[in-house]
């Protein structure tokens, strides 16, 4: 309880560096402007990309299937996964901000990988989620991530079989437990310091797990639960007054 | 299914795949350099950022061989260059089998089947690229809404804004363990073993100040929690 107490006024005492003076506001604009310019420029360059492959072998190797069936494959992925398209950017974005939004969903692995390394940055310099240096703080964390993620994929691309072969098969049965693992130490970090909101976050998700609701929209059901009920908890202890 | 991985596996799919892959580390590093440039606005010294960049690493090590690994399942299927390019960007193992399966049933084909004509490849194909642009279009057009909504908030009262962080960070990864967690006494186990070695490590490492350990504490729970699971696969 004192470390929730603690944890909060920490949290609510100091969300921004000081107020920002002329320069400093000028450069966090920039900072933005920057992200929204490259983080649109390289999306919109990938989507174009993404294009490449599939018309080279319709139309270059001649092995065009028919757009009655690119249809209904389409379709029947959109079915389950076009909703996340649209909910999990809006879930992720609180916690990735503006650049990391960008960086996230260009490299993929998004709750796997980029927000926890996202979040052992800002913990490592010891800045306040929701404050501009955590902001910044988790975009070194999940560019560096990108580049060793993709560095790590084209190892294994190119010797993959290889050192699949030489690996001890437990090393295979240990990565099993991954998710697991990678998830829970995450919670951990975040609730160290509020336990109480982490058992809270732990009710609801056991409870919006075992609900009887379509099952994409969990995630955010259960995010969207979990603010309402942290602020709610914050306004009865009067922290959220201006 | 062997005439169909020498097209997959083909030089062009390759030069695709290594655009692909550029694309991705070029963006990684416009935006280092970017973070880099604000650092000092957004109260960040230069030692913090080196400590941010390696926790970063050190943290998306395990992360990493963990989605390699579960690709090789993928590389049979559709070769190893159009892998590379699905999950080098974003995507999933999950999703972009889940992606390629539909593709193929659609073209009335079976992955992995012997008879899989080249059609079919290309109706995969275009159901995991196409699939896959859908984050990508929702995110090049509404992250800027997203980022003025949260400006606003944050003008208007910002201690708003750090409870709604902490808290969708909470419910996202409270909903994610229990999903897991579920799966087996095992994936419990791990779970909760990992959960109390970061809580233990966080607070030793507040307690002592010890920097270094915040940065490798991910990497650390991460080892415990999977050793653990894995043991407890003789016993439970």
């Amino acid at each position: 309880m004192s470390n929730a107490a603690e944890q909060t006024q920490v949290v609510l005492n100091n969300p921004m560096p000081e107020t920002p003076g002329i320069a400093g506001s000028s450069s966090m604009e920039l900072f933005y402007r920057r992200s929204h310019f490259w983080g649109r420029l390289t999306l919109f360059v990938i989507i174009l990309m993404s294009l490449v492959p599939p018309l080279y072998i319709s139309f270059v190797m001649d092995a065009h299937p028919g757009w009655g069936v690119i249809g209904t494959g389409l379709v029947g992925y959109a079915s389950f996964i076009g909703i996340m398209w649209i909910l999990e950017p809006i879930t992720y974005y609180p916690t990735l901000g503006v650049a990391g939004t960008y960086l996230a969903f260009l490299t993929g692995n998004i709750a796997n990988m980029c927000l926890p390394c996202s979040s052992a940055a800002q913990k490592a310099v010891g800045a306040e989620p929701g404050s501009e240096k955590a902001e910044v703080a988790g975009v070194f964390g999940i560019a560096v991530a990108s580049l060793t993620n993709i560095i790590i994929l084209v190892i294994m691309i190119l010797g993959g079989t290889y050192i699949i072969s030489v690996l001890p098969p437990f090393v295979e049965s240990m990565f099993g437990f991954i998710l697991p693992s990678i998830f829970g130490a995450v919670l951990g970090q975040f609730a160290y310091r509020t336990p109480k909101y982490g058992i809270i976050a732990l009710i609801i998700g056991m409870a919006v797990l075992f609900a009887p609701i379509f099952s994409l929209i969990k995630i955010p059901i259960c995010v969207a639960l979990t603010i309402a009920v942290v602020l709610f908890m914050e306004k009865q202890k009067g922290n959220l007054n201006g | 299914m062997g005439d169909i991985l020498q097209i997959a596996n083909s030089t062009v799919f390759w030069i695709f795949a290594f655009i692909v892959v550029a694309i991705v580390a070029f963006q990684a590093i416009i935006f280092l350099w970017i973070a880099s440039r604000s650092a000092g606005q957004a109260d960040m010294n230069p030692s913090e950022v080196r400590t941010a960049i390696r926790s970063g690493f050190i943290s998306s090590i395990g992360p990493s061989f963990g989605i390699a690994i579960i690709l090789i399942s993928l590389i049979a299927l559709i070769g190893s260059p159009i892998t590379l390019m699905r999950i080098g960007i974003i995507g999933s193992a999950a999703t972009e089998s889940s992606a390629a399966s539909i593709g193929a049933s659609a073209f009335g084909a079976e992955l992995g089947a012997d008879n899989f004509p080249i059609e079919a490849l290309a109706a995969v194909m275009w159901t995991m690229f196409l699939g896959g642009t859908g984050w990508l279009i929702v995110t090049m057009l509404f992250t800027k809404s997203l980022g003025r909504t949260q400006q606003k908030i944050q003008k208007h009262n910002p201690k708003i804004m750090a409870g709604v962080s902490l808290a969708a960070m909470l419910g996202a990864f409270a909903y994610l363990a229990s999903q897991q967690m579920i799966t087996s006494m095992n994936h419990a186990v791990a779970g909760i073993i990992s959960v109390a070695a970061m809580i233990l490590m966080m607070k030793y490492a507040d307690h002592r100040n010890i920097s270094w350990l915040k940065e490798w504490a991910l990497g650390f729970a991460l080892l415990i929690g999977m050793t653990t699971g894995y043991l407890t696969t003789f016993i439970l």
